[in-house]
C-alpha cells in the first residue's frame, strides 16, 4: 500500500505537556496522512491520551506546533476543534443518554437543521450512509456500545470532519460489532477521512492500520507502515523490553479442594454451585451480564445474597459483606477501577493500605510509619510507577492504578483471590506481571477465580473453566484440552455441557 | 498550573482572613481594640462546636440538617434537668440526648440504605423536624430561663461567659475539643475509616472498611457536638427557647464548606472548618464595624458560599488533568 503518497493532514511536530510531577509528553512529533487509518499504540501512562486530549481542546500544550488542515491550531477547545473538522470519540463516548439518536447528533443545531424535523432527516441520512438503521427518534439510553459509537460517528461525520479519533473503541464490542466498525472505517477512509485509531489490542492494528506510531513514556518510539513491523517487534517497542509469551505457561499443581458454593440463587442466579481447588485458576466464562459478576459478588458478600452455603477449608463460613470475607480469607479485584476500587482524591500509599488498617493499627492509633512500610513495600515489589507514595492516586496509569490494588489485597495475603475483570484496559507489560501474580497466588496453595471478556485469557490462564449463561453454570471444561469454539458454544447457551 | 497557582488556592481561605483583618483595620482603628477581639473570641462558642462535629459528616461524604432540631431539644431538655440532676447531670444528659439523637439519625440512613448525600438531606431534614417538634412539645413552647430555677447554675454561667486567663471558657472548650476531633481524624484508624467512607464508599466497603461504622460514628459526633453548642448557647444568653438552634445547620454547612472541605466527601480537616467559622465571624464583624446593613451581610455571605463551591469545583478540574 502506498502509505507516504497522500498530502498531511495533521501534523504534530515536538509537542510537550508537563502535568505537576511527571512530563507526560516529550517533544512528540506525528504526520498523519489523508485517507489513512493511523494506529497509536502504548502501555497506559505512554501518552496517547494526553496527545489526544491536545488535538481536541481538552488541555493546552507547553510547547511545540500542530497543523491541522494547513491551519496552525495553538489553543483550541473541544467546540471549535469540532467545527473545524477534528472529531473525537472517547471510550466512554459523549452523548446525552436522555435525549434521542437525531437530538444528539445535532445537539445545539437544531436551528441550522430547520427544526426538529430537519434534524431527524438530517441525521437519517447520516446513520444511512454508515449503514445503521436504528431510528433517529429513539433515545440514547436504549442503545447498545456499539450502536452509540455509530451515532458518534454519524455525529463527527455532520461537523465535515476530517480527522476522526478513535480512543480505544472495541472494548466492550462484541466480535460481530466490531466487523461492523471495521466496515464503518475503510468506508470513512474510502471518503478521504483519515483515522488516528488507538488500541490496545494488536490484532486489530494488524487488521486494518495503515501506518502504525509506537509511543511509551511520553514519547514517539517509531513510526512505520503496518507491513514493516512484526507483532513481536510492535510489542518489544511498546514495553521497552522483549516479552517472550503473552501468558506464562499454566501452574500445574491443583490440590484438594478449597472453597466449596451451594446453590446461589438470586433473581438473576440460578442454582449456581461449583468447588474450588487448591492452587487452581479457575476461569468464569460468559457473556456481559450472564451472571459472572453477580456470582463472585454474591459469595465476597459485596451484594445482599442469602441462602447459598459456601465452605472453606471443609469450614462452613458466613460471609454477609465484604468485611467477613476477607476475614475469610477472600480478595477481590472490582470490575470497576474508578467505581468501585480505587478512592480517588487519596494517595497512593493510602490506596494500597485501605484494606489492611488493622496492621497498623495500635490501641485504635495509626502507626504511620508501618503504613509508609507496606505502601512502599508494594509499590516495589510490583514495579508501580509513581514519583512517590503520597501522589494522588488519580495521576497514575490505569495499570499501574491497577497494581495497588493488588498490592492492597497482597498485602493481606488471600487464600482466594476473585479477579473481575483484572486486565481491563491495561497494557501489555502490566497484564504480563498480573498473570504471573496469579499463578504466584497459586503456587503458593491458593486459588483464583478469574473472569475476563477476553477469552484467549480465561483460556490460557485457567486450569479449569465453567461457562455460565443466563444465570445457570452450563459447563466445565478443561481448556487445554477443549477447543475454545465448545467453550464459546457452551457460554453462548448452545448446549455441550461436558 | 504552576505550585504558587496550587499554594494559593490551598490557602485562599487564609489569605483571605489576614486581607480582610488588615483593610478592616486600617479603615475601622477599633477593629483591634481588645473589646472588639473580646468579642469576636467570644463569637467562637456555639457554632464553631456545631461545625466541627459537620466538617465529619461533610468528609464521609454525607450532610447532617438535623442539628438545628437536635440543639433545640438538648437546649430546654438540659436546662429543666438541672434542678432534678443537678448541673453536672444535666450536662450529661444534654450530650447523651444530642449523641443519641444522631445515632438516630444514622440508624435511619443504615437502614433505609440512603447511600446518596441527597437521601440523607432529606432524612436528617426530616429528622430536624422531629427533634424540634418534640423540643416544642416537652417545653409547651415555653421559654426557659436561668432565674427560674432554684439556684443559679454556677457551672453553666462559667461556660456562658466565665473565663480561664485571657481566654473565655467557651473558647477554652472549643480548642480542647478541636485538639480531641483533629487528632481522632488525622491519626486514628476510625478517622482514616471516615475519610475513606467519603473518599470512595463502594471501593471502601469492598476493601473491608466497616463503612456502617464510620456513617453511626459520624452522625454520633454530629449529634454530640450539636449538644455541646448547645449547651454554651443557652449558657450564655441564659434562656433555652425551643427554637434556639434555628439556622445552625445551614451556618455550620457553610462554615466547613468555605473552610475548604469538599462537599463530595473525603478530603477536609477540622483545622479548614475553623479558618470557614474565622472567615464568616470576621466578614460579619468587620462589615458591622464598617456599618454595612444586615441585608447586605446576608448577601455576602452567600456569595462567599458560592465561591467557595466554585473554587472547590475548580481545584477538581485541575486535579483531573492527568
Amino acid at each position: 500500500m502506498d502509505t507516504a503518497g497522500s498530502e498531511i493532514i495533521l501534523s504534530i511536530r515536538e509537542v510537550t505537556k508537563s502535568f505537576p510531577g511527571v512530563r507526560a509528553l516529550n517533544g512528540v512529533s506525528i504526520d498523519v496522512r489523508r485517507g489513512m487509518v493511523h494506529g497509536v499504540v502504548g502501555e497506559n501512562g505512554a501518552g496517547k491520551s494526553t496527545l489526544m486530549k491536545i488535538l481536541s481542546g481538552v488541555y493546552k500544550k507547553d510547547t511545540g506546533t500542530i497543523v491541522f488542515d494547513g491551519k496552525t491550531i495553538d489553543h483550541t477547545t473541544p467546540y471549535e476543534s469540532m467545527h473545524r473538522g477534528l472529531a473525537i470519540i472517547y471510550q466512554e463516548l459523549n452523548l446525552v443518554n436522555s435525549m434521542s439518536v437525531g437530538e444528539n447528533i445535532f445537539l445545539g443545531r437544531f436551528k441550522e437543521m430547520k427544526g426538529m424535523r430537519g434534524t431527524h432527516a438530517k441525521a437519517r441520512e447520516l446513520l444511512d450512509s454508515i449503514g445503521c438503521k436504528v431510528s433517529t427518534t429513539k433515545l440514547v439510553s436504549e442503545l447498545s456500545v456499539s450502536t452509540k459509537q455509530m451515532v458518534e460517528i454519524s455525529k463527527a461525520l455532520s461537523f465535515q470532519s476530517k480527522l476522526i479519533i478513535m480512543d480505544e473503541p472495541s472494548t466492550s464490542l462484541t466480535g460481530e460489532e466490531m466487523s461492523l466498525l471495521v466496515k464503518i472505517i475503510h468506508q470513512l477512509k474510502a471518503q478521504g477521512i483519515s483515522i488516528i485509531y488507538i488500541s490496545h489490542k494488536l490484532e486489530e492494528i494488524f487488521d486494518f492500520c495503515d501506518v502504525v506510531t509506537v509511543m511509551r513514556d511520553g514519547n514517539v518510539i517509531d513510526t512505520k507502515p503496518r507491513g514493516e513491523f512484526t507483532r513481536d517487534e510492535l510489542i518489544t517497542k511498546m514495553v521497552g523490553r522483549t516479552i517472550e509469551n503473552e501468558y506464562p505457561e499454566r501452574s500445574r499443581q491443583v490440590g484438594e479442594t478449597l472453597m466449596e458454593v451451594k446453590g446461589i440463587n438470586t433473581r438473576k442466579l440460578h442454582d449456581v454451585s461449583f468447588t474450588l481447588r487448591k492452587g487452581e485458576i479457575l476461569g468464569l466464562v460468559g457473556l456481559v451480564g450472564a451472571g459472572r459478576t453477580e456470582t463472585v459478588r454474591a459469595i465476597f458478600g459485596a451484594d445482599r445474597v442469602r441462602g447459598h452455603k459456601v465452605t472453606i477449608g471443609g469450614k462452613p463460613v458466613t460471609i454477609h459483606n465484604p468485611k467477613q470475607a476477607k476475614d475469610a480469607g477472600l480478595g477481590l479485584i472490582p470490575e470497576d477501577r474508578k467505581l468501585q476500587g480505587l478512592v480517588l482524591p487519596f494517595s497512593v500509599e493510602q490506596n494500597i493500605s485501605m484494606a489492611s488498617i488493622d496492621r497498623f493499627t495500635r490501641f485504635g492509633f495509626l502507626i504511620k510509619s508501618l503504613e509508609k512500610g507496606i505502601g512502599a513495600r508494594h509499590v516495589k515489589s510490583l514495579g508501580i510507577k509513581t514519583p512517590n507514595t503520597k501522589v494522588a492516586i488519580k495521576n497514575l496509569s490505569g495499570g499501574n492504578q491497577q497494581k495497588c490494588i493488588v498490592g492492597r489485597w497482597m498485602e493481606i495475603g488471600p487464600s482466594i483471590f476473585i479477579m473481575d475483570e483484572p486486565t481491563k484496559g491495561i497494557d501489555v507489560g502490566a497484564k504480563y506481571e498480573i498473570y504471573l501474580l496469579m499463578k504466584e497466588i497459586a503456587e503458593k496453595g491458593g486459588a483464583v477465580i478469574l473472569i475476563s471478556s477476553e477469552l484467549p485469557e480465561v483460556l490460557n490462564m485457567s486450569n479449569r473453566v465453567l461457562t455460565i449463561y443466563d444465570g445457570r453454570i452450563t459447563g466445565e471444561f478443561d481448556p487445554e484440552h477443549i477447543p475454545a469454539d465448545v467453550i464459546m458454544r457452551a457460554a453462548l447457551g448452545l448446549g455441550g455441557a461436558s | 498550573m504552576n505550585k504558587v497557582g496550587f499554594i494559593l488556592k490551598d490557602y485562599l481561605v487564609l489569605l483571605m482572613i489576614l486581607g480582610l483583618a488588615l483593610v478592616t483595620a486600617i479603615i475601622q482603628p477599633k477593629f483591634m481594640s481588645p473589646a472588639n477581639l473580646n468579642n469576636i473570641m467570644r463569637q467562637f462558642g456555639p457554632l464553631i462546636l456545631v461545625a466541627l462535629g459537620m466538617t465529619f459528616v461533610i468528609v464521609g461524604g454525607f450532610i447532617d440538617l438535623s442539628v438545628a432540631g437536635t440543639i433545640n431539644l438538648v437546649a430546654v431538655v438540659t436546662i429543666t434537668l438541672i434542678d432534678p440532676l443537678g448541673q453536672v447531670g444535666a450536662l450529661v444528659a444534654g450530650l447523651v440526648i444530642g449523641s443519641i439523637c444522631g445515632a438516630i439519625n444514622a440508624g435511619l440512613i443504615l437502614t433505609s440504605g440512603a447511600t446518596t448525600q441527597a437521601e440523607a438531606l432529606f432524612i436528617t431534614f426530616g429528622m430536624s423536624t422531629v427533634y424540634s417538634s418534640l423540643a416544642l412539645i416537652y417545653s409547651g413552647g415555653s421559654t426557659f430561663h436561668f432565674w427560674d430555677l432554684k439556684e443559679m447554675p454556677n457551672m453553666f454561667e462559667a461556660i456562658g461567659a466565665g473565663s480561664v486567663g485571657p481566654l473565655s471558657v467557651s473558647f477554652v472548650i472549643f480548642l480542647g475539643a478541636l485538639a480531641l476531633l483533629w487528632i481522632f481524624h488525622t491519626k486514628m484508624a476510625a478517622g482514616r475509616a471516615i475519610s475513606l467512607t467519603g473518599g470512595n464508599k463502594t471501593a471502601a466497603r469492598l476493601s473491608g472498611v466497616p463503612i456502617e461504622r464510620s456513617i453511626v460514628l459520624i452522625y454520633t459526633i454530629a449529634g454530640f457536638m450539636a449538644a455541646l453548642g448547645a449547651i454554651v448557647l443557652f449558657s450564655r444568653v441564659t434562656t433555652a427557647s425551643p427554637v434556639i438552634g434555628a439556622g445552625f445547620e445551614t451556618n455550620a454547612i457553610l462554615a466547613v464548606v468555605v473552610g475548604g472541605t469538599t462537599l463530595k466527601g473525603g478530603k477536609g480537616s477540622v483545622l479548614r472548618t475553623v479558618m470557614g467559622v474565622l472567615l464568616v465571624i470576621l466578614l460579619n464583624n468587620c462589615l458591622n464595624l464598617l456599618g454595612v446593613s444586615s441585608y447586605m451581610q446576608w448577601a455576602a455571605r452567600g456569595a462567599i458560599l458560592v465561591f467557595a463551591i466554585w473554587l472547590d469545583n475548580r481545584k477538581e478540574v485541575q486535579g483531573n488533568q492527568l
